[in-house]
């Protein structure tokens, strides 16, 4: 159980690729802190500069107030998950778990105690005597947990842990993770490129882009409030549509001017971009597929476009439609409030019109595409 | 319809013309390499033949004993022959366990670690390695005279010269650790294990193979030697190994007296390596394949 502490943090590659741009980051003890971003944003890198695994060019790492820059992984108390399980294929599900503890010179007893105990957890007893490559993709990656959990490690890193499963494992995965979190009550670092990870697991999320942190906030914040275009669109799936806008200061009233329509942007982020004084200008407006719905025909107000492909998903439809200016723009319509004529209706080339409130809209910066209303500095476009 | 076709005769037919023709090349194959495996295996059975032979000692042209018998063999005691025996085996010993543990270090280290040169190093490696051994016998006895390791006392000369250059081995070695993935490493580092205790405990225990064939490359070098061997001890017997002894035998002189133990000798050597062999020739194949193919 213990703090980390990233100040300034620096990865620069020996071809002089800078892999990580002055990261800071407060990890509170017994934090759970997803790093998630797309691939080569340097999550994995920041997460093996705090194993060690990884020199640090610039900036210290602390771990429970300890400067451990240049501390050896095995000095820094910290437990680690690979993607690809990283079991030692020679040796079995028992010794594997074991063998962190022997290196430690603990007394056998004890660490058959530990061993069994941590079995019993993850529900692999049965499996102990066998070598890892008779176990399946989610047994091995169990025994990976387990061979972290039974030291009393500071930190526990979790790489990837779940990538190389398949979706139904995945999702059980997941939830026992919660679980097991709960259990050990103890600091976790995990990174990921799959946002609903993140968002599920995290207390935390720190979302990172060619080596610059995003943003940083709860899963709350980042899915209602991303500070920028790249969070938008990075959390949630589908993605968030994004149109160029007009943003218009009215009589005391904002609309945004949209595909060829007029939205008002009423309530609590009207009174926001009112108290801010926000001037008229062109944005970026960004509204989630699920905040979009159908507007009824006679709605002078709303988006006129077209049906291009319909997704029936079961729970739900995936309309994707272009506006009349060409905008590419995904609608998620739930089925249950859809008549029996009107999903029959449904058929690409039919014309439709969408729209939405203003308490989902975002707006964001053409520029900087920082978010207007919550301006989060993103340090690159 | 598939089903039907394989009666149809017109495919019978087809069928046998392709078993005829299998059977046709796999004859003219298995002549070929019975033709080759005679001329292979013949002087070893011949050699094993002459050990037994008792009627006399010198060169006969038939091969099957007249008279057989254990009598070169035991006259092979009265002889230098087990000194040079022993000179042999302590030379290769310590040249395979050595040569093993530096071969081994050093193809960890070029494929783990990350340093400058290291491209350079193995390119400098591979151009040295193409430079016939040979050419450094002067010098090496030159030096080996001076340190008091020629002549009698030629087996620690001839170790030194074995595990010398033993670093530029790595090339096998090398290949697997470089199929064993980079995270294992890093699991193990992160459980608490020191470098050297990755390599011991994760990484060679998993390269069972690797080893027993650097083992057994290393035993085979000093086990065969001749040119060094000989050069290093002169004319000096005790400091002979049983190439160079055995050879010794072969002059216009002695032959017509120790031909027959020449050929026990012979058969004497073979004895070892052909027991290490039969035990691990399994490990060998999967050691000299095993950097291409991952296991």
């Amino acid at each position: 159980m213990a703090t980390v502490k990233l100040t300034n943090v620096v990865k620069i590659y020996d071809n002089n690729v800078t892999a990580v741009h002055d990261f800071n980051l407060d990890i509170a003890d017994k934090e759970f802190v997803v790093f998630v971003g797309p691939s080569g944003c340097g999550k994995s890198t920041t997460l093996r500069m705090i194993a060690g695994l990884e020199e640090i060019s610039g900036g210290t790492v602390e771990i429970d107030g300890e400067v451990v820059n240049d501390l050896q992984p095995k000095d820094r108390h910290i437990a680690m998950v690979f993607q690809n399980y990283a079991l030692y294929p020679h040796m079995t599900v028992y010794d594997n778990m074991a063998f962190p503890l022997r290196i430690k010179k603990m007394p056998e007893d004890e660490i058959y105690e530990r061993v069994t105990h941590a079995a019993e957890i993850l529900g692999i007893t049965d499996y102990l005597m066998r070598k890892p490559r008779a176990l399946s993709g989610g047994q091995r990656q169990r025994v990976a947990i387990g061979r972290a959990m039974v030291r009393d490690s500071k930190v526990f890193l979790m790489d990837e842990p779940l990538s190389n499963l398949d979706a139904k494992l995945r999702n059980q995965m997941r939830a026992e993770i919660i679980l097991l979190r709960k259990r050990l009550d103890t600091t976790f670092i995990y990174v990921t490129h799959d946002q609903t990870e993140a968002m599920t697991l995290g207390d935390r999320i720190v979302i990172m882009k060619d080596g610059y942190i995003m943003q940083v906030g709860s899963p709350e914040e980042v899915f209602d409030r991303p500070g920028n275009l790249f969070v938008a669109e990075f959390i949630g799936a589908p993605k968030m549509n994004t149109i160029k806008a007009k943003l218009v200061r009215g009589d005391g009233e904002y609309h945004v001017a949209a595909c060829g329509a007029v939205l008002k942007v009423g309530g609590e982020k009207g009174q926001m971009l009112r108290d801010m004084n926000v001037p008229t200008q062109d944005i970026i407006l960004g509204v989630r597929p699920e905040h979009m719905v159908l507007a009824p025909e006679d709605d002078a107000n709303a988006i006129d476009c077209t049906l291009e492909v319909n997704e029936m998903m079961g729970s739900e439809y995936h309309l994707h439609v272009v506006t009349d200016d060409g905008n590419k723009l995904i609608v998620r319509i739930p089925t249950i409030t859809l008549t029996h004529d009107q999903r029959e209706s449904l058929v690409p080339g039919v014309k439709l019109k969408v729209t939405c409130e203003g308490k989902v809209m975002h707006f964001f910066d053409t520029e900087s595409e920082v978010n207007i209303l919550y301006p989060c500095q993103a340090p690159i476009k | 319809m598939s089903k039907q076709s394989d009666y149809d005769p017109s495919v019978m037919k087809k069928h046998m013309g392709m078993q005829a023709k299998t059977r046709a090349s796999n004859t003219v194959i298995y002549i070929v390499l019975i033709i080759i495996s005679i001329i292979w295996l013949a002087p070893f059975v011949f050699i094993v033949l002459q050990s037994f032979r008792v009627e006399n000692t010198h060169m006969v042209g038939y091969i099957v004993p007249q008279q057989w018998g254990f009598d070169n063999y035991v006259k092979l005691a009265q002889t230098d022959f087990f000194r040079w025996y022993a000179n042999t085996f302590i030379a290769a010993v310590c040249t395979a366990l050595l040569q093993t543990i530096i071969v081994l270090c050093m193809s960890y280290t070029l494929s783990r670690f990350r340093f400058k040169m290291r491209r350079g190093l193995m390119k400098f490696m591979l151009i040295l390695g193409l430079f016939p051994g040979m050419l450094t016998m002067i010098i090496l006895y030159r030096v080996l005279k001076d340190l008091g390791m020629t002549q009698a006392n030629a087996v620690p000369g001839l170790i030194l010269v074995y595990i010398a250059s033993s670093g530029m081995g790595y090339y096998v070695s090398k290949g697997f650790f470089d199929t064993v993935p980079k995270t294992l490493d890093e699991a193990a580092r992160v459980d608490g294990a020191t470098r050297a205790q990755v390599l011991w405990k994760i990484i060679l225990p998993m390269a069972k193979p690797i080893v027993i064939y650097t083992v057994l490359t290393a035993f085979m070098g000093p086990w065969g030697d001749f040119i060094f061997a000989r050069y290093i001890s002169m004319n000096a017997s005790a400091g002979m190994n049983v190439a160079v002894g055995l050879y010794s035998w072969l002059t216009a002189d002695q032959i017509n007296q120790r031909f027959t133990m020449f050929c026990a000798g012979g058969v004497l050597v073979a004895i070892p390596v052909t027991i290490l062999f039969m035990c691990l020739q399994k490990y060998y194949v999967e050691g000299v394949t095993g950097g291409a193919v991952k296991g």
